[in-house]
């Protein structure tokens, strides 16, 4: 319950919505599609900005080069999206993993990301696909890593009366793979470990490799020794059982009722592996 | 704080509490008690209204978010009285046992058929995929959105219960 809560903003541009933040003399927090938020448990919080209703933040487009994301567009429209390509088809996968139709409907590109719980889809794949943040303080924007954002962690990577406006993808050359792959309970609950990849080949090498976990960790963390071992090598199931067994070990896990950390570490080893595969056949394509 | 909201085609403004969620502002506020909470936590779907034409979890929405918006709940669907094609499917495909789920079922499947008026069987699978049934069973649900939308063959209902 948000029990302090008095004011609710619906700021109708950016602009209006970053001053609201930045001037705001109460505690207050940023609202999208609000899954979050309205579960929370915050007696500080005195108002909200709701974001939801600001056109120019919900938007899909693609060119040649990249894939860019309104912060508030609904998941279930990047699901249902005609994105195709390596960057297209992994996000629209791993929003189609996210929950329900009833949430998706909710949760948005933006708000998945900065609200950013162990178990959210999205943040995995924007890491493989070296995707970048555009953060706007009013007019002024400045385009960030999504690394960044998410190691430093959003609240306090992002200044007062700043938001997350858009997510930009590039659009990977041929010779490129990316898979997505998430173990829960059932289809509608939390992530217990998501894992996605993304691999380049030339010349029968692994040109470029990316590797991502959530879930089993707190946060999104990128696997960077296991993509060091891959890069350079030929892609062999030796190979990438190694990285897999590499990967898991750099982990730290959190702790998570619904299964032990052993049973975890084993899963996860197994879905590195078949990512990777994965990843691979489809670079090969 | 003050909000103008349509609910079935009847426009309401109240003063609803900033704290408060749209499924217990439907419900205290306006007294329309059609809609059910299950969770409370957007799990089970119970809840499932339509708002500006998506279905939403309405225990995660606050009320005040909800301001300008169009919804429609389970009361919306009979008219005069009578009940809707679809509501008479689920009765007639005893795709009703306890109940609870039914409001929400109902919900998702009427913006289902608002998009798309003859779903495959995956299509409906999908919509619902969100609302819990733990009593009925799936497949007299599944069977009377099929019926609602003239596509199934036979009725298999009351046998399969």
């Amino acid at each position: 319950m948000l029990k302090k809560l008095t004011q609710f903003y619906y700021p109708k541009t950016v602009e209006d919505a970053c001053s609201q933040l930045a001037n705001a003399k109460e505690k207050t927090s940023v609202l999208a599609g609000g899954t979050s938020e309205a579960l929370r448990n915050d007696s500080t919080i005195e108002a909200l900005v709701d974001l939801s209703k600001i056109k120019e933040l919900s938007f899909i487009k693609s060119d040649s080069s990249s894939i860019s994301i309104g912060a508030a567009t609904p998941v279930q429209d990047i699901y249902k999206s005609d994105l195709s390509g390596v960057s297209g088809e992994l996000l629209k996968t791993a929003a189609g993993k996210i929950g329900s139709t009833l949430l998706r409907n909710a949760i948005t590109a933006g708000g998945n990301l900065v609200a950013l719980f162990p178990w959210s889809d999205l943040p995995a794949a924007y890491m493989v696909l070296d995707a970048e943040v555009v953060c706007r303080k009013g007019k002024p924007k400045r385009t960030v890593p999504v690394i960044n954002l998410i190691n430093s962690k959003p609240a306090s990577f992002l200044t007062k009366g700043e938001i997350v406006a858009e997510i930009k993808v590039p659009v990977f050359k041929k010779g490129t793979g990316a898979s997505f792959a998430k173990m829960s309970k059932t289809s509608n609950d939390y992530s217990l470990i998501t894992v996605a990849s993304r691999i380049t080949i030339a010349g029968g090498k692994i040109e470029e490799a990316r590797l991502a976990v959530n879930a089993i960790t707190a946060q999104p963390v990128r696997c960077e020794e296991a993509e060091k071992l891959l890069v350079g090598k030929k892609p062999d199931a030796e190979l990438l059982a190694e990285a897999a067994k590499k990967a898991v070990a750099g982990l730290k896990v959190r702790k998570d009722y619904r299964a032990t950390e052993e049973y975890r570490k084993e899963v996860c080893e197994v879905m590195i592996r078949r990512s990777l595969e994965e990843s691979i056949a489809k670079a090969g394509k | 704080m003050k909000i103008k909201l349509t609910v079935n085609g009847k426009k309401y403004e109240r003063d609803a509490s900033e704290s408060k969620n749209l499924l217990h502002f439907i419900r205290e506020d306006l007294g329309l008690t059609g809609t059910k909470e299950g969770c409370g936590a957007g799990e089970c779907g119970a809840c499932t209204v339509i708002m500006d034409g998506k279905t939403v979890n309405s225990c995660l929405v606050l009320a005040v978010e909800a301001d300008g918006a169009t919804i429609q709940t389970v009361e919306g669907e009979a008219k005069n009285g009578k009940l809707s094609k679809l509501q008479t499917a689920f009765k007639a495909n005893h795709a009703v046992q306890c109940g609870f789920c039914t409001a929400g079922m109902l919900m998702s499947s009427r913006a289902l058929l608002n998009k798309n008026p003859k779903p495959t069987v995956d299509e409906i699978k999908h919509a619902i995929e969100g609302n819990f049934c733990r009593c009925t069973g799936y497949t007299q649900i599944i069977e009377a959105v099929q019926d609602a939308s003239g596509q199934l063959k036979k009725r298999g209902g009351l046998k399969r219960a």
